[in-house]
């Protein structure tokens, strides 16, 4: 968003960045109540160890929110996540250097999410319906590869980057701040970020007036492949090993991050700073939980049930903001 | 039942009918705005009363108050000589007071029969008596004159057809005053015509009309009498044998109708885009070119291949044959993109379907055609972003708070603005208005025929297509008539009469054809 003062401009601006500050505000206050709550919170090997829980989501949800700007969907990112996880570490183990196997990683995500983009532009597919198939299907690719085992990856400079840190924050986070940058420049400052706003508001007039819109659909999946083939590799690091079924139900967080966030499933409403928070959010609930010794099993009715309170009280700000 | 006796009463002259509903002092205030000032209003049994005024002057309200959508602010309402709340819609149909929607209120995935019945369906033993419903539906359809059928699925027929279905459903529920509200937006000539005949079936059978519509030749077609509307005020009721075109017109708006078709001329320039034999689906060899500074008009009715062919023109669809010439050279159009890059802009039909992106900001809107040219390199310039979208608004005297209200929040005059507007800084040298009017106040069509003396003075060329004669016809310098995919004739600006333009786009008779370029 553009900073100038004009005054109308800049209520609505307020307003955005009000919900922004009242996901922060939520998120810090969790943090607060759980840093006096528990001992163990506020300690630094908790801290790293959620932001690291944290990052592979929130990489996830703002790709994901590429997707559903153009009022999308895609199901397949937790199933590109494991299959990734397979790719690297099979190139690896092979003796690719490490990064040559990253980059032909990415490239994998990338040539789904443009497998994803002919699916819906030339097969005239719903996206629920390819990113579904994908989804089943690269599981079950991953599991013919690996025939159903992990691969240890015997590489120790790749593993030890997803343990390391910078200035006290870990690699991992590090990521999230590398794509957000790009993300947010790319979403509000240039006019494919428009463009993606304008085919999920209403893609008839987006084409009328000279958006390409194949390009742009191609362009959103591409690169939610892309961000989840990273989120891959940084899986892959974390863990050492190689496994198809890694990243179960990531999609399904990845999609509630955004939500949260404040992303419209209906399209042309969404934000790259939202999603981000949204994760942590996420990440700050099953973390408490567990320091608390909440049963896992509350973790995920919790998590409904905020999603529900969050997306209800989005509803009626936008609603009373008109 | 007061206006039984009066209800035999045939023939095209004033019914002379007792009064059936009664407004007096009728008035409604919105926090903020005073929608209707007090209206005193009698609608006689069996008449067919017109309403006519620019949005926004108080037609809307006035219909939502008399079925009862809303409750009033203060006034009565005498219905058959008894005062009557009617604050639900509910008590509204009691009454025998319904009306059929501009858009279609109906279900598009139920059957025709299912619709006329929804809400009322008849069922023995708890099960749906759903061939039954479906002869009567038929019964009630033929009855009409209308040659639809009853078991097929609503969303299977056109929107005129569905339209027609919606005022069938309204005749058979009791009723007794029938509000149709612009009924023929989205029909076809012969769709229209079906509908007057039905219009005037009911006036006869003693069912009062209110017709309210922005196409002067239907009001005076088929009203008894037509009552203004003006900024919330009733500013006068007309036999319609009694008043004219300009007049209404004149109490509209309080401005000439030579005031609203502005009509500038300017020298021709050099062919801006030529076709020669050019076809493809739904429209066969046609062979036009459009100057600099000039409009290029095409009539026809709807279906005549006028949208086609320029949708073919602007690379939506490929020509099966013949050529496109742009500014002399020959180009091939394979996508809107091209059409684009060349210089062209195209206002389609349907502004909501087609033409803007409804929650998204004024500005982006304005400025979706133009992103490549104020992004330097990779970024938008925020700067010029923000000065090309004020311009706009400035320029089309767009009513919107600032450029980041939402598209949808605006009025439908103003969104047509933008739809047009967004290609001014786009500077194209051909403009393509595909019903650019439709749906819009006269003061707002004064503002977009204003709007193309200025593309015409800077140079530009215009396709305006029209099924509304009159704004062709006052506006085009070159005027095609189209039917069933052909281009049949072509007149100078006002060089043939009204009847010969509408029988050469109606009828197979004697053909006329001027001088073909």
């Amino acid at each position: 968003m553009s900073t100038e003062a004009i005054p109308a401009e800049k209520r609505k601006r307020n307003y955005n960045a009000l919900f922004g500050l009242t996901l922060l505000g939520l998120l810090l206050l969790m943090w607060i109540v759980l840093a006096v709550a528990t001992p163990s919170f506020a300690s630094a090997l908790n801290i790293t160890n959620l932001l690291r829980q944290g990052s592979l989501i929130a990489i996830l949800a703002v790709g994901q929110t590429f997707v559903i700007i153009t009022g999308g969907i895609d199901l397949s990112v937790g199933a590109i996540v494991g299959f990734t996880t397979v790719i690297v570490a099979l190139l690896i183990n092979a003796g690719w250097p490490i990064w040559a196997a990253v980059l032909i990683t990415l490239l994998v995500g990338v040539a789904i999410g443009l497998f994803h983009g002919f699916g819906i532009v030339r097969m005239g597919l719903p996206p629920f319906i390819i990113t579904l198939a994908t989804m089943t299907s690269l599981r079950g690719i991953g599991l013919l590869m690996t025939n159903g085992n992990s691969i240890s990856i015997n590489s120790d400079p790749f593993q030890a980057f997803s343990r390391g840190s910078l200035l006290g924050i870990p690699y991992l986070f590090w990521m999230v701040i590398l794509v957000a940058i790009p993300s947010y420049v790319f979403l509000h400052h240039t006019r494919w970020g428009r463009y993606l706003f304008s085919v999920g508001s209403n893609a008839e007039a987006a084409r009328l007036s000279g958006v390409n819109v194949p390009r742009t659909i191609y362009m959103a999946y591409v690169l939610s492949g892309l961000c989840a083939a990273f989120v891959g590799v940084l899986l892959a690091s974390r863990i050492g090993i190689g496994n198809p079924t890694q990243g179960d139900t990531y999609e399904l967080q990845a999609i509630a991050s955004s939500v949260i966030g404040g992303t419209s499933l209906f399209g042309a409403i969404g934000s790259v700073h939202g999603p981000l928070i949204g994760s942590f959010i996420l990440s700050t609930i099953n973390n408490g939980a567990n320091l608390l010794n909440v049963n896992t099993f509350w973790q995920r009715v919790i998590t409904g049930a905020l999603i529900i309170v969050i997306v209800y009280f989005d509803g009626l700000r936008r609603r009373g903001g008109k | 039942m007061t206006s039984t006796a009066q209800q035999t009463h045939p023939g095209p002259d004033l019914a002379p009918g007792g009064t059936i509903l009664e407004l007096r002092g009728l008035e409604k205030k919105y926090p903020g705005t005073h929608a209707l000032k007090p209206v005193d209003l009698a609608f006689r049994a069996g008449e067919i009363h017109a309403i006519v005024g620019e949005n926004g002057a108080g037609k809307s309200t006035l219909i939502k108050l008399l079925t009862g959508v809303m409750p009033r602010t203060s006034g009565e309402v005498i219905w058959e000589g008894k005062p009557t709340a009617l604050a639900t819609p509910h008590e509204a149909m009691a009454l025998g007071i319904n009306a059929v929607h501009q858009e279609v209120v109906l279900c598009r995935h139920l059957t025709v029969a299912a619709n006329m019945f929804l809400g009322e369906e008849s069922s023995r033993f708890g099960l749906l008596q759903q061939r039954a419903m479906i002869r009567e539906a038929q019964k009630i359809i033929d009855g009409l004159g209308f040659d639809l059928p009853a078991h097929v699925v609503l969303g299977d027929l056109t929107i005129g057809q569905q339209q027609l279905i919606a005022a069938a459903r309204a005749t058979v529920r009791g009723t007794k005053f029938l509000i149709f509200d612009e009924p023929t937006a989205y029909l076809t000539r012969k769709e229209a015509d079906q509908l007057f005949k039905l219009i005037r079936r009911l006036k006869g059978e003693g069912v009062t009309i209110i017709y309210i519509s922005h196409r002067m030749e239907e009001v005076f077609e088929l009203a008894d009498r037509v009552s203004v509307l003006r900024d919330g005020t009733l500013v006068g009721t007309r036999d319609i044998a009694e008043t004219s075109e300009p007049e209404l017109v004149k109490l509209m708006i309080n401005r000439s109708i030579e005031q609203i078709y502005h009509k500038e001329h300017f020298t021709p320039g050099a062919a801006i885009v030529e076709t020669r034999a050019l076809t493809g689906k739904g429209f066969e060899n046609v062979s036009l070119s459009v100057r600099a500074g000039e409009i290029v008009g095409l009539y026809g009715l709807i279906g005549a291949g006028r949208s086609e062919f320029v949708t073919a023109l602007y690379g939506r669809h490929r020509k099966s044959a013949g050529q496109i010439f742009w500014q002399g050279k020959e180009v091939e159009v394979n996508s809107e993109h091209d059409a684009i890059r060349l210089g062209m802009a195209l206002a389609p039909e349907s502004r909501r379907d087609q033409g803007l992106c409804l929650n998204l900001p004024v500005g982006l809107n304005l400025n979706l055609p133009i992103y490549k040219r104020i992004s330097s390199n990779l970024l938008i310039s925020g700067a010029r972003e923000k000065t090309e979208a004020d311009r706009q608004i400035a320029d089309l005297r767009i009513k919107t708070p600032t450029r980041n209200a939402l598209a949808s929040s605006l009025s439908g005059g103003n969104q047509q603005k933008i739809v047009i507007g967004k290609w001014l800084a786009h500077g194209a040298k051909l403009f393509i208005f595909d019903e650019p009017t439709v749906g819009v106040d006269v003061g707002t069509k004064a503002e977009i025929y204003r709007l193309f003396s200025t593309l015409l003075s800077n140079g530009a060329g215009i396709i305006l297509i029209s099924s509304y004669l009159p704004e062709v016809y006052e506006l085009a310098d070159t005027l095609h008539v189209f039917r069933r995919g052909k281009l049949v004739a072509t007149h100078g600006f006002r060089t043939a009469s009204h009847e010969d333009i509408l029988s050469q786009a109606l009828a197979e008779k004697q053909e006329k054809t001027g001088g073909q370029t």
